[in-house]
């Protein structure tokens, strides 16, 4: 495991995290960087203690009248007839074959899970590969795999993106990104992001893709559809 | 005085409940009696008895402290009065169901109702989208996902050997002396949560731990 993670969520995204105040794609790709990165969830946990002494805080801003006419007797009656659990469920191992790659690498679990119904790869230009995963109805959600010496067309983002490095590297002009790092870009970022080695990576969108040059820009309002059919395909 | 309550059956007087419970919203100044006393009790050690002996008393309980939090907190990420108070019974469901596999090892019980409480809430926005179950908050959020067994041996490596000349002495405590030296010690639980755990009174435990701590600092040879 990379144990020199540069990049990592912001504190007011994990926070929204531990909150449970994020879409499902974005939840999962905070919790695969989490589990790859241990000092986030040292982060976490001290946010997540910090969100439950506010919660149970009488004092606090988080305070809704509970309906005081609602009876909750029978409600209680009939919890404690349930049967209780007594031991923790076994953990089932989900193995997913990643075959643009080569070699074999392990996925966080809450993407093998997330893909344990399969990926379908498919080519889109140039090396590139892509794997939807239908998480929920605001984002989209792709594996991503960069052969060995690509480039994608110089593009901004609409919303933002957020992008987990699972194995090789790649960079742009900003810098170099290697497993494990999580990387967030929005529309402020004109990005041209290439591979020397090759890149797997898992990205969640949030609004489509732009690209701003040259032919590529042709493909923009195949962007926009591909996103609708994306997130529509739930609704 | 955990005791002198779990006689009383609060179910035998369903009405008295939900008039204590609506009460919760008025006042939070003037505690009776028998909330102080209900107060000193706590959260773990109702959550352990619900998870021990099917405690309803303590449930009850934990229904009392809980409840208008868990509706808080669907408010804010439901923004819907019916989801909310589905949630209290989800979460308050789970909680029951879940007990038995709560230690002290998960932290305090509020951060581990927080937890249900926030997954459940997940779940049901999620049901209510009709977005594809192929995970589900507890996915998201795994309730073991504290500390990595790998990186506390790290931090301890130093203290190795001296624990294990510690261990070597602890062998000759007798098996109830031990019981409590690990509770308190070793798992760094209150007096309060091991005699609970234990399910021992807490003045046994406390003449348990004097006796063994004293054994054991006399085999080290510790001065007293």
């Amino acid at each position: 495991m990379n144990t020199e993670v540069k990049l990592h969520p912001s504190t007011e995204l994990l926070n929204q995290f531990i909150q449970g105040e994020l879409v499902t794609g974005k939840s999962v790709v905070v919790s695969a960087h989490m589990e790859l990165c241990k000092s986030c969830r040292a982060k976490a946990e001290e946010l997540q203690a910090h969100a439950v002494s506010s919660w149970v805080d009488p004092g606090s801003a988080l305070q809704s009248d509970q309906p005081s006419e609602v009876d909750y007797s029978s409600m209680l009656a009939s919890i404690v007839k349930s049967p209780q659990i007594k031991s923790e469920p076994i953990e089932e191992l989900v193995e997913i074959d990643i075959d643009v790659l080569n070699h074999s690498i392990k996925l966080p679990k809450v993407l093998a899970k997330a893909a344990s119904e399969g990926l379908q790869w498919k080519k889109v230009a140039g090396g590139i590969s892509e794997a939807h995963l239908f998480l929920d109805n605001e984002t989209l959600c792709e594996f991503i795999y960069m052969a060995p010496g690509c480039q994608v067309p110089v593009h901004t983002h609409q919303g933002s993106e957020s992008t987990l490095v699972l194995d090789g590297s790649f960079e742009d002009e900003l810098g170099e990104y290697k497993a494990s790092d999580f990387i967030i870009r929005d529309g402020q970022h004109n990005h041209q992001p290439r591979s020397k080695e090759g890149c797997l990576c898992f990205a969640v969108l949030d609004s489509p893709l732009k690209f701003t040059e040259g032919l590529a820009r042709l493909m923009n309002p195949i962007n926009s559809y591909k996103f609708k059919k994306a997130t529509s395909r739930l609704a | 005085m955990y005791r002198n309550y779990a006689k009383q059956d609060v179910f035998s007087n369903e009405v008295g409940l939900t008039v204590r419970l609506a009460s919760m919203n008025t006042s939070t100044t003037s505690l009776d009696t028998e909330e102080a006393e209900d107060s000193a009790v706590s959260d773990e050690s109702l959550l352990i008895a619900v998870g021990n002996t099917q405690d309803i008393n303590a449930f009850n309980q934990l229904f009392e402290r809980f409840s208008k939090k868990i509706f808080a907190l669907g408010m804010k990420l439901t923004r819907n009065e019916q989801l909310a108070n589905d949630l209290i019974q989800e979460a308050m469901l789970n909680v029951w169901q879940k007990a038995p596999l709560y230690d002290l090892d998960k932290g305090s019980a509020k951060g581990w109702i927080f937890t249900l409480s926030r997954n459940r809430c997940f779940d049901m926005l999620r049901k209510q989208k009709r977005q594809p179950s192929t995970i589900s908050a507890d996915d998201i959020w795994p309730l073991e996902s504290g500390a990595e067994p790998a990186s506390v041996h790290d931090d301890m490596a130093g203290q190795q050997v001296e624990l294990s000349l510690i261990e070597g002495y602890f062998d000759q405590l007798s098996d109830p002396q031990r019981a409590v030296v690990e509770q308190i010690y070793i798992k760094d639980r209150t007096h309060e949560e091991a005699a609970a755990y234990l399910q021992i009174p807490l003045g046994t435990l406390k003449s348990r731990l004097r006796l063994g701590v004293a054994k054991l600092r006399n085999l080290i040879g510790v001065d007293q």
